[in-house]
């Protein structure tokens, strides 16, 4: 076996190992933590967050929001977005990359209309957006280790009668 | 032992690293934009009533004069002067307005800019206050009835110094503001000039 592989190896065992981890923690947790381990809770909330702030200029200009042609009208539309971004999230997990990076797109450009929420709604957006495109569900397989080993150890023609398949054919 | 799956939250940090810095830059790139050029296309203001511009000097070429009703917050129909230039550089301008907020105070919104650059500038103004000089100025009337060709005043070039202009409408096609500054203060009542 190349270094290469060797180390691919272990970064999965590794990786593996905090999985396990992480799941043993779960074990006990209450429903809030179960219900936050199925989704990107901390991306969608901080894209909620984002929403919030890059609502909020254009809701103190609102005199001025639905003139035709007004940029705040603009930022009303990319926070709203935000907003239903973020609450999508919670109910998609499984389109949080695309929820990631549509946050990311909509904070970038609440620059102009809304000033990104004073640029502070356009970092949080973009930290929410990575942390949605970042986060992912991976599954943890468990099989008996002490099964698998002897299954390895026996060459093929000591395996017992009725698990060799071509027998059975 | 029975095989079985369990599934687990996760966030991979290189995903996150890449995402984070990819938005970053687009940040960036958008912000670097606007402050290199402090550019913004086709920006119309008005139908929110009057605003104020002031400015020390604007230069302007193709200068068109029209006289015409228009609406103004308060009124539907208002006679007011619209003024057309193909191109005008402006220094010192200053374009203010005041609104009335939900709690009822005042606030002023302040756009500052040293110096400015207009292509294709229209503007609807109720009350001038200005100093003004033409080039090739010509004036003409014409039997219509329509109040915006009965009179017209027309120059190739046009200088306003200190001025203040009581807008109604404002249209750039493109518009550069270079050093802009845009504030927000509180205060006790609105402005209201009456000519």
């Amino acid at each position: 076996m190349g270094e290469k592989e060797e180390r691919v190896l272990e970064k999965k065992e590794k990786r593996q190992e905090k999985l396990l981890k992480k799941y043993e923690s779960m074990e006990g947790a209450g429903k809030f933590k179960k219900w936050r381990n199925e989704r990107p809770f901390w991306g969608a909330t901080l894209t909620l967050l984002a929403g919030l702030m890059v609502l909020y200029i254009p809701l103190q200009l609102y005199a001025i929001a639905f003139i035709p042609g007004s940029l705040v009208f603009v930022g009303f539309l990319f926070g709203g977005l935000i907003l239903i971004v973020g609450t999508c999230a919670y109910f998609y997990p499984k389109l949080s990359t695309l929820f990631g990076v549509i946050t990311i797109f909509l904070s970038v450009l609440s620059i102009m209309g809304a000033l990104g929420g004073f640029i502070i709604g356009t970092i949080i957006g973009i930290i929410g957006g990575s942390l949605c495109i970042a986060w992912q569900q991976d599954e943890i397989s468990f099989t008996a280790p002490s099964d698998k080993k002897r299954i390895k150890r026996r060459p093929k023609h000591q395996r017992p009668i009725e698990n060799n398949q071509s027998l059975q054919a | 032992m029975k095989d079985s799956n369990a599934r687990v939250g996760n966030t991979i940090k290189k995903k996150f690293f890449i995402a984070f810095l990819t938005g970053f830059l687009a940040l960036g790139g958008i912000v670097g934009i606007f402050g290199l050029t402090g550019t913004a296309f086709a920006m119309p203001l008005g139908g929110m009533g009057d605003f104020y511009v002031e400015f020390e000097e604007l230069n302007g070429t193709n200068f068109e004069f029209i006289p015409k009703t228009g609406e103004t917050g308060n009124s539907d129909s208002k006679p007011m002067v619209r003024n057309k230039m193909d191109s005008a550089d402006i220094s010192k301008l200053h374009i203010y307005k005041d609104l009335k907020l939900p709690t009822g105070n005042w606030v002023r919104v302040h756009i500052k800019a040293p110096s400015a650059s207009i292509n294709g500038l229209i503007q609807d103004a109720r009350f001038i206050d200005a100093n003004l000089s033409f080039e090739e100025l010509s004036i003409e009337e014409k039997n219509s009835k329509d109040i915006t060709e009965n009179w017209t005043q027309n120059a190739s070039t046009v200088s306003i110094t200190n001025a203040t202009i009581v807008t109604d409408y404002l249209f750039q096609s493109m518009v550069s503001l270079d050093g802009a500054k845009i504030s927000m203060e509180r205060i006790d009542e609105p402005k209201i000039l009456q000519e």
